[in-house]
């Protein structure tokens, strides 16, 4: 028995020690970045460090001709919030259609569900290859939109399709008695019941849409968004530049999550509270 | 309200998702197709169409090996991605018994799915370089006299980014399936006098292979597709299928370029349907 305790404490630490080692090799370059980035005007892409400054920040904001950060942020910002407001509406109107089960419904969850499964680059490809043969122009705001949205619906639309899951439609119901319209009832019960949903199918389709590099390859025209003027810098030269401006966007990626996240916390607690208090 | 009517409101609200669907992923995929067939470099109508670009393809040993690389990677991938992405959702879901600390863990190796791969990716740079932080650890613990250059440019640095990337997609579905098993059912089989190792293997993993499959198949199709990683790790040394399509995009060699993204669709397509195949979804949860 003494034996057997051992062998499970040995198991459980040799995986303990796998799974630590894994979360130092997944976050240590991300931690050395951020480090590197304050390093002194001099300094290079590697330690050692010469001095502690926020000279590649201020190197941000001055305004260039070249390697200007600043309006690409600003596309990649418009860009997300577009895909998340759009992400949220189209998912929450195709899962409330999946509760009636039409016909066609199995072909349509698969279609939505194949923006997951298609390669990103070849997705920019393809509306690239569009575009070209039929002459129409590539831009940020059209061609990247389109298929921005083809990656972040699908994790919107399941997103909404669990909330519906632990919906009550007897709460649907006794509106329905107390002869609500099915338009009353939707915004006035559906929709608040589903809105921490609501708000998770939006995040996915900010911060997916946010960081999205390889939909926005082939499908941008000339004015490049943010992950696309990034690549194209790291092309030419790597500088610490590059390591402020990746801090910068990850601490952007970061604060949107937690916002969302507490967004979902508050609006959760508030529609469990107003159900009970209603029930009882 | 009738059914009829309910269901034509659902199919409204149905149809902007499945147009746009349509629209911006299913007709460009048969765009591509349709382009891989032509035999002239630039389009018009009369131009007739064959399959001359994928004879091409099949006559040029340099393209057939890129091929292979390309599956290579990505079969390494999920070799390395199963066990290390099984053992930490194991370690997680089974071996942490304080509720704090599962969370804690959770959040550690879920946050970074909430950034830029790319920017991850750039994050690799300074450690795998000749003056980089790998060798000067390598150099302070004296493994090596002088430093190596076998991690930038090379498929050696590729795959350690790469596993650092997608181990996650391997681990989360996992982690699903282990925590919806009862603990009813391994107590039950320890009860009958089975062994630890044998509860793991008879119940746990069959249980839980639909979790395996499901991240096997992301991380498949996540390593098929990339070459952002393969471009800025590999410099212009290493390429695979989607470095390829890009190089051929960028000389305009459309048609060529719409061969590569046709096989590399089909090789996605085939392995997700092998994989399905070698674990039938459906049959599994049966006992």
């Amino acid at each position: 028995m003494i034996r057997w305790q051992t062998r499970q404490k040995v198991v459980k630490g040799a995986l303990g020690g796998v799974t630590l080692l894994f979360l130092a090799y997944q976050w240590f370059p991300m931690l050395t970045m951020a480090v590197l980035s304050f390093t002194g005007p001099n300094g290079g892409t590697t330690f050692p460090m010469q001095d502690v400054s926020l000279h590649w920040y201020r190197e941000l904001l001055r305004v260039q001709m070249v390697d200007d950060f600043k309006p690409p942020m600003l596309r990649s910002l418009l860009l997300a919030l577009a895909c998340s407001v759009t992400t949220a509406a189209l998912s929450l109107a195709a899962a409330q259609a999946m509760r009636a089960r039409f016909r066609g419904n199995g072909a349509f969850f698969y279609l939505i569900l194949l923006g997951v499964m298609a390669p990103g680059l070849l997705v920019g490809f393809g509306v690239a290859v569009v575009a070209r043969i039929l002459g129409l122009p590539l831009a940020w705001y059209t061609t990247t939109f389109a298929v921005h949205i083809v990656w972040t619906l699908p994790f919107g639309f399941l997103t909404m399709l669990a909330a519906f899951n632990r919906f009550d439609r007897r709460l649907e119901e006794a509106a329905l008695t107390l002869r609500a319209n099915r338009w009353t009832t939707f915004w006035r019960i559906t929709f608040p019941l589903v809105l921490p949903g609501v708000i998770g199918a939006g995040l996915f389709g900010f911060t997916l849409s946010y960081d999205e590099f390889a939909r926005s390859f082939f499908s941008t025209g000339s004015e490049m968004t943010l992950p696309l003027v990034i690549f194209a810098q790291f092309d030419r030269q790597l500088q610490p530049t590059l390591y402020a401006i990746g801090t910068a966007t990850t601490v952007i990626s970061l604060t949107t999550v937690a916002v969302f996240a507490i967004l979902f916390r508050l609006v959760r607690l508030r529609t469990r509270a107003a159900v009970s208090a209603e029930t009882q | 309200m009738n059914p009829r009517k309910r269901s034509l409101v659902s199919h409204v609200l149905a149809l902007p998702s499945a147009l746009w669907m349509l629209g911006a992923l299913v007709i460009p995929t048969l765009f591509i197709v349709w382009v891989s067939f032509w035999t002239t470099r630039t389009f018009s109508l009369e131009s007739p169409l064959g399959l001359l670009n994928y004879t091409k393809f099949f006559n040029r040993p340099t393209y057939v090996k890129l091929l292979a690389d390309t599956v290579q990677q990505s079969l390494l991938l999920m070799a390395i991605t199963v066990v290390l992405g099984y053992a930490i959702a194991y370690f997680v879901v089974m071996k942490v018994r304080q509720p704090a600390l599962q969370l804690g863990l959770f959040l550690a190796l879920v946050i970074p799915f909430w950034t830029s791969v790319l920017i991850r990716t750039i994050a690799w740079i300074p450690f795998l370089g000749v003056t980089g932080v790998i060798n000067q650890a390598l150099l302070f613990l004296r493994v090596v006299d002088e430093p190596v250059s076998v991690f930038l440019y090379s498929r050696t640095g590729i795959t350690l980014a790469q596993v650092s990337f997608y181990t996650l997609l391997a681990t989360g579905p996992v982690v699903y399936t282990l925590r919806n098993i009862p603990p009813s059912l391994p107590e039950a089989a320890r009860s009958l006098k089975a062994t630890p190792l044998r509860v793991f293997w008879r119940i746990t993993v069959p249980l839980t292979l639909p979790g395996i499959l499901i991240g096997q198949i992301l991380v498949f199709l996540n390593v098929m597709a990339d070459f952002a990683t393969a471009s800025a790790i590999g410099g212009n040394k290493h390429a695979f299928l989607g470095n390829i399509v890009i190089l051929l995009y960028d000389s305009g060699q459309l048609p060529f370029a719409s061969v590569i993204a046709v096989l590399l669709m089909l090789c996605m397509l085939g392995g997700v349907a092998a994989l399905l195949k070698v674990v039938d979804i459906r049959r599994l949860g049966v006992p």
